[in-house]
């Protein structure tokens, strides 16, 4: 949990030095933090306690939904048994999952959890483009959406696994067989926190992952305000711009591994030996 | 500020989540993974279609290769056969000519021997009467006849011992 307090103290330290260059800069400063906070555009009434007012992020997210199904309405002209552009191009990242993180991990219920398993991939990646386009934000750099995607596949796999094994059989799946008995509540409970903070962590990855290279540009943009000195933009802007493109990088890499490990839990859950 | 949940947030991912997963499933998923294994079927159907073929004309080349030896073995046959029946005909007919030269060879001795010995009784008989004719012309006088017919039967009688 290291990461989170660093975290934290990262998010205190940047949101003084926003306060700080906002006061320098003009409000200028703020338009780098953009992309990670949040903030209320279209107020709604809360409905059982959920605000369901239409935030910065929701909107992001709904764009990401919108591009996604939009560009695979354009592919599926393509489509057919002898792909052609756009539908070529598709396809050929679907194999790459199909046949190198789903099939491996979850065998035969590979076919199953494919539709799934795409979808996370594709909708985690346009929301992790979309911050890095002017005027967008990235959603996946806001906790409640990672952990919203990462209970899903908490509960897509968990929850298969006891429709299939039977609440008793799902509870024994915790326990290795040929273990003494005294070690079981032992095992169990550490079995039981092992499963939550995988799921967590998965939730996290994202979200830190998605802040800190915003964090890192701001950070060396406000250097710019804090040393009150001009010169000091030739360093920062062209870090800033090397840390956008590690940026463009780590966009793809943790949709990768949100997609990868979503299969390798659920593929977990639903296997027969621990 | 960061670590804020926001429930709302969280209603409207799932909400977007599951309505995109729905959709793309009907838009985009299951027809490029039908798409997908209808191509990889096909693909290994062609692969196996085209063993097939193979196999089946090698098979055949195989067939045609033992076709021709076997076309090869009986021209072989038939001309060495030919040959020998040439041979042997030639065989008979010098065979039977020759024979028919002998057989030629021999009528005609024969009938040389037979010449021959017709033409020295002709000689003989002629001789004698010959001899009988002189004799009487130069002896009709002195001798009866019948003295004279034994003196000639007498020298026709040494000149048989003679020759």
């Amino acid at each position: 949990m290291s990461l989170a307090t660093w975290m934290l103290s990262m998010a205190a330290a940047a949101e003084e030095v926003a306060k700080h260059g906002a006061e320098e800069a003009g409000g200028k400063a703020d338009f780098i933090l953009e992309e990670v906070a949040d903030h209320v555009l279209v107020p709604l009434p809360k409905v059982l306690g959920i605000d369901l007012s239409i935030t910065k992020h929701v909107l992001m997210i709904w764009i990401s939904a919108a591009i996604v199904l939009i560009l695979f309405s354009l592919a599926r002209r393509g489509a057919g048994l002898v792909p052609r552009g756009l539908a070529n191009f598709f396809e050929a990242i679907v194999v790459f999952l199909r046949d190198d993180v789903i099939t491996p991990y979850l065998g035969e219920d590979a076919t199953r959890y494919t539709p799934y398993i795409l979808t996370v991939f594709f909708f985690i990646l346009t929301m992790n483009l979309l911050g890095l386009v002017p005027m967008g934000a990235t959603a996946t750099s806001n906790i409640s959406v990672t952990a919203a995607l990462a209970v899903m596949t908490f509960l897509i796999g968990h929850g298969a696994a006891i429709i299939r094994k039977g609440p008793i059989g799902y509870i024994k799946h915790f326990i290795p067989p040929g273990i003494p008995a005294f070690v079981v509540p032992i095992l169990f409970i550490a079995e039981i926190m092992g499963l939550f903070t995988r799921h967590f962590a998965l939730a996290i990855r994202l979200f830190a992952n998605m802040v800190a290279d915003h964090m890192v540009v701001f950070t060396l943009l406000g250097l710019i305000f804090i040393f009150n000195n001009v010169l000091v933009a030739f360093f920062s802007v062209p870090a800033a711009v090397a840390i956008e493109l590690l940026a463009l990088l780590i966009a793809f890499i943790q949709a990768y591994i949100f997609t990868m490990l979503s299969a390798v839990f659920i593929g977990m859950a639903l296997s027969e030996e621990h | 500020m960061l670590l804020n949940v926001n429930t709302g947030l969280i209603f409207w991912t799932v909400v977007t989540f599951l309505l995109l997963l729905l959709t793309l499933k009907k838009l985009a998923w299951s027809p490029i993974l039908g798409a997908l294994q209808e191509r990889e079927k096909r693909i290994q159907e062609d692969l196996e279609r085209a063993e097939k073929a193979r196999e089946e004309s090698e098979r055949l080349l195989e067939e045609q290769r033992q076709m021709l030896q076997k076309a090869r073995q009986e021209a072989q046959e038939i001309i060495e056969r030919g040959r020998k029946a040439a041979e042997a005909a030639r065989q008979e007919l010098l065979a039977k000519s020759k024979e028919e030269a002998e057989q030629l060879l021999e009528k005609a001795r024969r009938e040389i021997e037979l010449s021959r010995d017709k033409a020295l009784e002709e000689i003989r008989n002629l001789a004698v009467e010959l001899s009988l004719a002189a004799a009487q012309k130069v002896i009709r006088k002195e001798l009866d006849p019948d003295e004279h017919r034994r003196l000639v039967e007498e020298a026709l009688q040494e000149m048989r011992g003679l020759s």
